[in-house]
């Protein structure tokens, strides 16, 4: 479905449809730019922003068709699974996560062996760039080791990584920082 | 740009000469006339060809002198803001040298909400009235991703200065936006909503989308070429993120960076040549490379931590972190280097400065700057040697594009 209304563009209208929360709007926005099309005794015509708003649900790609019970069962096995912190600027799993590491192993391997693994990774605000996102991924991919060397099949993992967009804790603090840089597990069906 | 940017000033401010506004509207609140002034001042600031008089004055439109005050300037601008039948903004303007007028033009456009877009136009009429180099880039439209929420992002359309803001994506995770052509009429962004990052393309203009490719862990559109006709894509379908050139018409890709850690943030240099962000000296620093070459060559041999650049030619700008310590007093700045002499230029000084971006004409560089609990959008106009910032309204840059 595809839906195109015409509007101005301080006055565009955003129209939601279906679920608003997963399908993006788009209002589409034509030329802003300037153009000198005059003499100087008429006025030139300066082109602000001729908009029209286009919603649509097309762009959805998750299948959020699950059943209550199943993301009841799904959301109390995330709970039980632990985040994995890490160093500043660094991606190497620490000795002191390996126990969580193995915790999320087991129940990956056992109680949640049905479902999918999406493992988040995530920096602290220190370089909100490319880098800090593929350094949310390096982690991401570090853990996705650990968890296959103790059994979880590679097939199962999936990975992305949100950068600094997904902050934990958002005091400015060195304990708040330490707390966004980390790989959180989610199960997806 | 003309001259070596990275060593010498075109422009000194010093002998720049003097300009005053003066006001004769009689419609429009007060209030309103006078966001309308500063507006002006701020482009004809950026323009830096003049001194700019920030005093507001008003006289009557048709007064053959210019008021007293203004006797001893060099330059006057005398504007009528006027409110037409259907609410359309016009602007009459005439421009003074030492009480003689040596320009004139009028302004329409549908409503006064969108007045910056008379300004910028303004201000680059001015520049092209004084005989310099086109400023072109003011008329542009910068497209970022901002943070509302966790994981919640809006993409925004907006003027140079950030003063229209168009929200044209909102709801979801939403980040990376790069313009797709030099029309500005469509871009490229990540989706992060599904189970694999995805590339996606907006037509603003026809509402056309489209998504492009999809891969596990990450997926970002680093940069455009100057046709629109290749990408360079940040990738990492093995969690392993190295860059990629994508053909637009044939679909193809291919991996250009075979690193173990971390390539990521590629720019075109020229035709076969890119620039990049690579971790292989075990932290961020800035390389290039030939795209049928796996030679790779370090560019930058100052800071400690250079993870972003953005170039024009031989030209490449970068952001450094110049703290020892990790994080005290932290801050990041921008520096310029040219691939043709050894010169590193700072070009910003305080606070964390990032996301910075040429010019399509290599004249400005646009970036963001953190200071102080605020954040503003900056302007860099490399021949002048001068600074511009304009505060941004609320939320948090996650990337921009211009």
């Amino acid at each position: 479905m595809n839906k195109v209304i015409l509007s101005s563009v301080v006055t565009a209208l955003l129209i939601f449809s279906g679920c608003a929360d997963k399908d993006p709007v788009v209002d589409a926005d034509s030329q802003s730019s300037s153009r000198n099309v005059s003499s100087s005794q008429s006025s030139d015509e300066v082109v602000g922003v001729n908009s029209e708003t286009i919603s649509s649900n097309e762009t959805s790609v998750l299948d959020e068709s699950v059943s209550d019970s199943n993301e009841m069962g799904m959301a109390n096995l995330e709970k039980q699974m632990e985040s994995i912190y890490f160093n500043f600027d660094n991606y190497d799993v620490r000795s002191d996560m390996q126990a969580n590491v193995s915790t999320n192993a087991n129940i990956a391997n056992t109680k949640a062996n049905k479902y999918l693994i999406k493992l988040e990774g995530n920096c602290d605000e220190w370089g909100s760039d490319e880098y800090n996102f593929a350094l949310g991924l390096k982690r991401a991919n570090a853990v996705k080791k650990s968890l296959v060397a103790e059994g979880v099949s590679t097939s199962r993992i999936t990975m992305v990584s949100y950068g600094e967009s997904n902050p934990a804790c958002v005091a400015k603090t060195q304990a708040c920082w330490a707390e966004n840089r980390r790989v959180d597990l989610k199960l997806l069906p | 740009m003309y001259g070596d940017a990275t060593i010498e000033v075109i422009k000194k401010a010093d002998s720049l000469p003097s300009l005053a506004c003066e006001d004769s509207s009689l419609n429009y609140e007060k209030k309103f006339k006078m966001t309308f002034f500063k507006a002006l001042i701020a482009d004809l600031n950026v323009i830096s060809l003049f001194n700019v008089d920030r005093h507001y004055n008003t006289v009557e439109y048709s007064d053959s002198n210019v008021i007293v005050q203004n006797k001893d300037i060099d330059y006057v601008l005398r504007y009528k803001l006027v409110e037409g039948d259907n609410g359309e903004f016009n602007v009459r303007l005439k421009l003074f040298l030492r009480n003689k007028v040596i320009f004139k033009k009028n302004y329409k456009i549908s409503n006064n909400k969108i007045y910056m877009f008379v300004s910028h136009t303004i201000a680059y009429d001015i520049n092209e009235f004084m005989g310099e180099p086109s400023v072109s880039w003011m008329k542009r439209k910068v497209i970022f991703a901002r943070v509302v929420a966790n994981k919640k992002t809006e993409i925004v359309i907006a003027d140079y200065t950030l003063a229209y803001q168009h929200i044209i994506i909102k709801g979801g995770f939403n980040t990376f936006p790069k313009w797709a052509n030099n029309e500005q009429n469509s871009f490229y962004y990540t989706s992060l909503d599904g189970i694999k990052p995805t590339l996606k393309y907006i037509n603003t203009q026809t509402g056309k989308r489209k998504n492009i490719a999809s891969s596990d862990g990450m997926m970002i559109c680093s940069d455009v070429s100057e046709d629109g006709k290749r990408l360079l894509l940040t990738m990492a379908p093995s969690g392993q993120p190295d860059i990629y050139l994508y053909n637009v018409d044939s679909k193809k890709r291919k991996r250009l960076t075979h690193f173990g850690g971390i390539d990521v943030n590629a720019q075109f240099m020229g035709k076969n040549t890119i620039a990049f962000v690579s971790g292989r000296l075990g932290y961020p620093n800035i390389f290039s490379k030939n795209i049928d070459s796996s030679q790779v060559e370090q560019m930058v041999y100052y800071g400690k931590s250079n993870s972003a650049c953005s170039t024009y030619k031989d030209y490449i700008v970068y952001k450094a972190r110049e703290s020892s310590n990790a994080y005290s007093r932290n801050t990041f700045n921008l520096h310029l280097i040219s691939t043709k002499t050894d010169f590193i230029r700072r070009l910003t000084v305080t606070g964390i400065n990032e996301f910075p971006r040429f010019s399509k004409d290599g004249d400005a560089i646009i970036f963001i700057k953190n200071y102080k609990a605020q954040s503003s959008i900056g302007i860099i106009r490399l021949n002048h040697n001068k600074n511009y910032l304009f505060p941004l309204k609320y939320g948090r840059v996650q990337s921009m594009d211009w």
